[in-house]
């Protein structure tokens, strides 16, 4: 999928009542969110440094500055800090709000098209 | 731990009863019961009407007491976080429930809902204006609702209490109703609640644990006081201390009012003015002269008014009377006049020498007169003598009466007219002048004195006329002057009767004031044993619960007390730090007083009186440490065997607690979707829950393949890592390991292999040996399971997702303790 579906299906369960999904909503959202985050850094190394791209995300945000911009990894970096706390088991820890899942996906769907490399 | 015989009547009866032993006079205990009762009875207590005392309240409302009776549901709707209607569901009857949601998913909302439905008032929110106007759900367009199912104990059926606002409608405009099984619907104060609320109270709120600690001491002891249910006290002292207020002020009204007045009747010329001064000087007022003066009209005779009164009533005889004594006297000396020449004593001196020579003619007839020598003195001489003699007798009678008349008319005219009075020549003011009338009246005397009957008969009219004029003219003018004062005096009277009125009630206040500082004395002093001995159960409950709680904390409760009064009111509690006592409460962590507050509600709470078998604890978590949770959560499952406990909690520590302890409970975890959709999902442990989360998501076929994929595989990661973290926390906990070195461990552990590797071998450093691990021990299923759950999240799953499931809960079941 690519990383736009990803986030129209998480936009779609933050929004409606999907069926199966009573309860247990934000952090399939969260996951779909983080996908989307991944495919699309996935997709941006594959054009500019394909080795980045079977790096760990912690090497892949540490690249990301020198190719891309600092305020593009920044901004991922705070969305993927969120994201991957949402989406382990954590003590003590509940299910994300509405608000905090409806902040990342604007913060990846953002990086999203910031992450298009254009068509030389 | 106890909790089914703490008793607890109310304070109205605590009181009266001792206000019976108590020897008080009986409007000081009026003032008692009055404070007590409300506003309306202490205001008659003060009264001067009397005030007769109501039967006491208590007594009938404990008579009926409801069953008792547990939540069954919770219904919301438009109602803060909440916007599409959800219901919480309830085991009616003890256990203990957790209701779970983040901050902001509509769980407190819940808890406020079936509060606001239940006692009418949110407590929160009648301190909170902000909250007040906020009420309703923003994506509510319809009415909102709040529905609160309650089952009586052995009662079939289920009791609705509805509150329901229609669009637009403010906070206080609910229409509020109760649906009785098999009765019409009624008014929501039907229930009779009010008093089992206040004193019961079965709902407590995370600011509510947080007012203990905020502040003032005073500000504690009043929400301790709340909490024990002992706002009746606090309201009566309130009430009375502001009579004693009130009273006292006016009390001091009319020596206030005292230079005003004095400074006007400086004012006023009036002797009246000076009067009033007289009586208004000194210590002790005479308040009778001073009314005396306002009201009546009283003039004393040695004053310029009562002589002014005096003179106005001086009277004179009529012209008439008058003029008939002149012609009286007129009459008796025309007389005396006519008898002239012949005065009544010569005439009987002839008649003595007659009768005389008579007798000698009668003992020598014959002979010459012995006194001339001449004529012989015979018979015809005798006859005509005695005949002289007779006429000489009745000449000198006349003559005698002419004179006694004229003389009786001189003294009638001269006693008509009274002597000259003395209040004339007194001092009769400015405006009077007596002079004319006081020299009418001197002619008129010397006239009626010295002057002859002639002149008296020729004057005595005119003279009269003078003094009558003169007498006419003076009344006049005195009583014109009297006029004039009383008018003048007017405002100044109204102005005194205003402050005679004032004095007479300040005199009653002071009265007043007497009994109300007694009876404000009587209340604190037996208000404060009332206090300790309402206490001292609930202190002793406390002082368990706070044993339970208090877990690694290294403070110690001694007794709770409630001391001092007004100002000065404080809760003494005797805190031990490390042994070491008479530490303040500021020592305590914000945790450690959420946890004395918690101990201090709970017996309320759970009082056998209470008719609520249920209690609602709105977030007592907040702010306690992972140790303090697991005395709380057995604290509320001791609860729990005898009430139903419902706990609403933001995080999971609570349900964990509940959970490694394997207390029993019923966990309904909340999620709110934009737009205000608020869901409830009965949570069994976490990784239950996220294999069920998972199982569910693969058999969505809302949701596109390669979505579904990619959750189901983050649903099995999430449930084998909370696998592994219930065996490390059960394991380490079980050798003496302290909850924060745990946590600690769980925190630092990032990666699924570092957990497991933890889980495994004990050591987060050998994730490179779990794979092979889990293969040798667990099978290959397992193995696989565990691949697809570490890099599932990364990249779609293509297996068979329901396969992996079963799979990833093989080995989370493996995992487990």
């Amino acid at each position: 999928m690519t990383p736009e579906q990803l986030l129209a299906e998480a936009d779609r369960l933050l929004t409606t009542v999907v069926p199966g999904t009573r309860g247990c909503w934000p952090r399939a959202c969260a996951w779909l969110i983080r996908l989307s985050l991944e495919t699309a850094l996935d997709q941006y190394w594959a054009q500019v440094l394909p080795a980045a791209a079977s790096c760990g995300m912690r090497a892949q945000l540490l690249l990301l500055p020198a190719y891309a911009s600092s305020d593009i990894a920044q901004r991922a970096r705070q969305a993927w800090t969120g994201l991957a706390r949402a989406a382990h088991h954590h003590a003590y820890d509940l299910a994300p709000t509405a608000a905090e899942l409806r902040g990342w996906h604007e913060t990846v769907s953002q990086l999203v098209a910031d992450l298009v490399v254009p068509a030389v | 731990m106890d909790t089914k015989d703490v008793g607890a009547a109310s304070v109205e009866t605590l009181i009266f009863e001792r206000l019976a032993d108590a020897e008080l006079s009986s409007p000081v205990g009026d003032l008692i019961v009055g404070a007590l009762l409300s506003d309306d009875d202490l205001a008659a207590a003060l009264g001067p009407d009397g005030y007769t005392r109501p039967l006491a309240r208590s007594d009938a409302a404990s008579a009926g007491k409801p069953a008792g009776m547990y939540l069954q549901a919770v219904t919301v709707e438009g109602f803060r976080g909440i916007g599409a209607k959800a219901s919480l569901r309830l085991q009616p009857g003890p256990g203990l429930t957790l209701v779970l949601g983040r901050n902001g998913s509509g769980k407190s909302s819940f808890a406020e809902a079936a509060e606001l439905a239940v006692t009418g008032d949110s407590r929160r929110w009648s301190k909170n204006t902000a909250a007040r106007t906020g009420w309703r759900n923003l994506h509510a367009a319809e009415a909102s609702r709040i529905i609160v199912g309650l089952a009586s104990d052995g009662q079939p059926g289920i009791t609705t209490v509805v509150r329901e606002w229609p669009p637009g409608a403010a906070l206080e405009d609910a229409a509020a109703y109760v649906q009785v099984p098999g009765s019409p619907r009624q008014p929501a104060e039907s229930l009779g609640w009010a008093v089992p609320l206040e004193l019961y109270r079965p709902f407590l709120s995370y600011s509510e644990l947080g007012t203990l600690t905020e502040g003032k001491p005073s500000a504690m002891y009043d929400a301790l006081q709340a909490i024990l249910g002992l706002d009746q006290l606090i309201d009566a002292e309130r009430r009375l201390g502001e009579a004693r207020k009130r009273v006292e002020d006016s009390s001091k009204a009319a020596r206030q009012a005292l230079p005003d007045l004095l400074d006007r009747l400086r004012g006023y010329s009036d002797e009246r003015a000076r009067q009033a001064e007289a009586a208004l000087n000194g210590r002790k007022w005479d308040l009778d002269a001073v009314e005396a003066l306002a009201v009546g009209d009283e003039r004393p005779d040695d004053t310029i008014p009562g002589r002014l009164q005096q003179v106005a009533m001086l009277e004179l005889p009529g012209r008439e009377p008058v003029a008939a004594a002149v012609e009286r006297i007129a009459e008796g000396e025309q007389q005396v006049a006519d008898l002239a020449g012949t005065p009544a004593g010569e005439a009987r001196r002839l008649a003595g020498l007659l009768t005389t020579a008579l007798a000698h003619y009668a003992d020598h007839p014959g002979l010459p007169c012995p006194v001339c020598k001449g004529r012989l003195l015979d018979e015809s001489w005798a006859d005509s003598a005695r005949e002289e003699v007779a006429r000489l007798h009745c000449k000198a009678r006349d003559a005698d009466a002419a004179h006694a008349e004229r003389d009786a008319a001189v003294r009638g005219l001269r006693g008509l007219v009274p002597a000259e009075p003395a209040v004339l020549s007194g001092d009769l003011g400015r405006e009077v002048d007596a002079a004319p009338a006081r020299a009418a009246w001197q002619k008129w005397a010397k006239l009626a004195g010295e002057a002859t009957t002639e002149e008296l008969a020729a004057d005595a009219v005119t003279r009269f006329a003078d003094l009558a004029s003169a007498v006419a003219q003076v009344r006049e003018a005195a009583s014109q002057a009297l006029q004039r004062r009383s008018e003048a005096w007017q405002s100044a009277a109204a102005f005194l009767a205003g402050w005679a009125e004032l004095a007479r009630a300040s005199q009653r206040a002071a009265v007043v004031l007497a009994r109300v500082k007694q009876a404000l004395t009587w209340l604190r002093e037996n208000g404060q044993q009332v206090r300790n001995a309402r206490l001292a159960p609930f202190a002793e409950l406390s002082a368990q619960v706070w044993e339970m709680l208090r877990q690694e904390s290294n403070v110690e409760l001694g007794p709770i007390r409630l001391e001092g009064s007004s100002t000065h009111r404080r809760v003494s509690l005797d805190v031990t730090v490390d042994g070491i006592p008479g530490a303040a409460l500021g020592v305590m962590s914000q945790g450690e007083l959420h946890a004395l507050g918690l101990a201090l509600f709970l017996p309320r709470a759970t009082t056998p009186d209470s008719p609520f078998r249920f209690l609602l604890i709105d977030d007592p978590v907040q702010s306690m440490d992972p140790a303090k949770v697991d005395g709380l959560a057995r604290v509320l499952a001791e609860i729990a065997s005898t009430r139903q406990v419902i706990v609403f909690t933001h995080d999971d520590r609570l349900p964990e607690a509940v959970r490694r302890l394997q207390l029993p409970a019923t966990i309904w975890e909340v999620v709110r979707r934009e737009g205000s959709i608020v869901e409830l999902k009965k949570s069994d442990d976490p990784v239950t829950c996220y294999l069920d989360d998972a199982r569910a998501l693969a058999r969505t076929s809302e949701l596109p393949e390669a979505a579904r994929a990619v959750v189901v595989a983050g649903f099995c990661r999430s449930a084998l890592e909370a696998a592994c973290h219930e065996t490390i926390r059960a394991r380490q906990l079980a050798v003496g390991v302290r909850h924060a070195e745990v946590e600690r461990a769980l925190t630092d552990a990032h990666t699924l292999h570092q957990v497991v590797a933890l889980a495994l071998f004990e050591d987060a450093d050998r994730g490179d040996q779990v794979f092979s691990r889990i293969r040798e021990k667990y099978g290959s299923g397992a193995a696989s399971a565990f691949k697809a759950a570490k890099a599932g999240p990364h990249e779609a799953y293509r297996g068979n997702l329901k396969r992996f499931v079963e799979d990833t809960a093989a080995l989370a079941a493996s995992l487990r303790p």
